[in-house]
């Protein structure tokens, strides 16, 4: 085995020697010049290209952050009023205070109270939405018309 | 690197650290000193003196392009040959698709008659080794390669193909077992 793994690399070396002997160094010196100065020219508009892309990527990567956050938020989608409007309502992650403007009734005060505490894991009971305008303001009952201060109750 | 350009390790720092900075001079007196180097081995691995310069030419453009991305510029010899290997490897698969389209005789059957007469038995054998280099699968095409390259530790040929020293060895021992079998006549 070992004469034979002398004589293969004999070959090997022999082979690549003839075949180098016949390499014409400075035409081969001259091509990868060329080529050097071809890649040159093309090198500023790759390295533009590069950078647009990863600015591209990069407003990309933010976009859906941001997606990400919005849809993680317990943002409300908004509160469906009698005469069918939407009130736009802040963001109120659980259980807290926030204000919402509907027309009908000016400025309104909007409370969450957290009604699973004590509960098991998996039993919801729901939770409390009072919505009440600071001042009493007068409601509209049909035939009659009373101040109150609790305007809706979810 | 080429024998009639030697430079110190400090010199080749030297000009990789120029070239990083968009000094083409400098990656110019790169190129001439390790095209030697560099033909030596595509040759090894490709069997094929045109190919091998075909590969060369593709393998600088691309250490030209990524020169930045080498983090320790005395490692260059490395970085550079690992390069040409793949670049290399890359030809090898694109002369087999050229191969592959072009109509060929089976050369099991008549490769001999096929080759002139008047070339002899040294081409008839340079034939039959490009032929061989093409049987052995990339790694060990590689790994004899990277071993025929003097002063090349078997750490920087194992480096150079991204795994340890104990598998170029196998890759090695693999290639000479399979180049034995497939060289068997002009090794008697």
């Amino acid at each position: 085995m070992n004469e034979n793994k002398e004589k293969i690399d004999f070959l090997l070396e022999r082979n690549t020697a003839e075949r180098m002997a016949g390499v014409d160094w400075a035409a081969l010196n001259t091509e990868i010049s060329a080529r050097l100065d071809q890649a040159e020219k093309s090198k500023t508009p790759f390295i533009r290209r590069q950078i647009i892309f990863k600015a591209a990527a990069g407003i990309a990567a933010a976009a859906v952050v941001l997606i990400a956050v919005m849809v993680g938020t317990n943002r409300p989608a908004g509160l469906q009023i009698n005469n069918g409007k939407k009130a736009a309502v802040e963001i109120i992650d659980g259980k807290g205070t926030a204000s919402i403007e509907i027309k009908t009734a000016a400025k309104c005060d909007v409370k969450i109270m957290d009604l699973n505490g004590g509960l098991e894991k998996d039993y919801n009971r729901g939770t409390w939405i009072i919505i009440s305008a600071p001042k009493p303001v007068l409601a509209d009952n049909g035939k009659e018309k009373e101040a109150m201060s609790i305007i809706y109750l979810f | 690197m080429n024998e009639d350009c030697e430079a110190t390790t400090n010199d080749v720092e030297q000009l990789v650290k120029s070239s990083q900075t968009g000094d083409r001079g400098a990656f110019d007196q790169l190129v001439r000193l390790y095209q030697h180097r560099a033909i030596r081995l595509a040759v090894g691995i490709l069997g094929d003196a045109e190919e091998a310069a075909e590969a060369v030419q593709a393998g600088f453009v691309k250490a030209y392009l990524g020169i930045n991305k080498l983090k320790e510029p005395t490692r260059f010899e490395t970085w550079l040959l690992r390069i040409i290997s793949n670049a290399a490897i890359s030809q090898r698969r694109t002369a087999e698709r050229r191969k592959s389209r072009i109509r060929t005789v089976d050369c099991n059957e008549c490769g001999k008659a096929v080759l002139p007469a008047d070339k002899g038995i040294a081409e008839e054998l340079k034939g039959a080794i490009q032929k061989a280099m093409s049987k052995l699968s990339k790694k060990e095409a590689r790994a004899i390669s990277l071993f025929g390259l003097e002063d090349l530790s078997q750490e920087q040929a194992a480096e150079i193909m991204g795994c340890s020293t104990e598998a170029v060895r196998w890759y090695v021992f693999k290639a000479r077992k399979k180049l034995k079998v497939l060289l068997k006549e002009y090794l008697e």
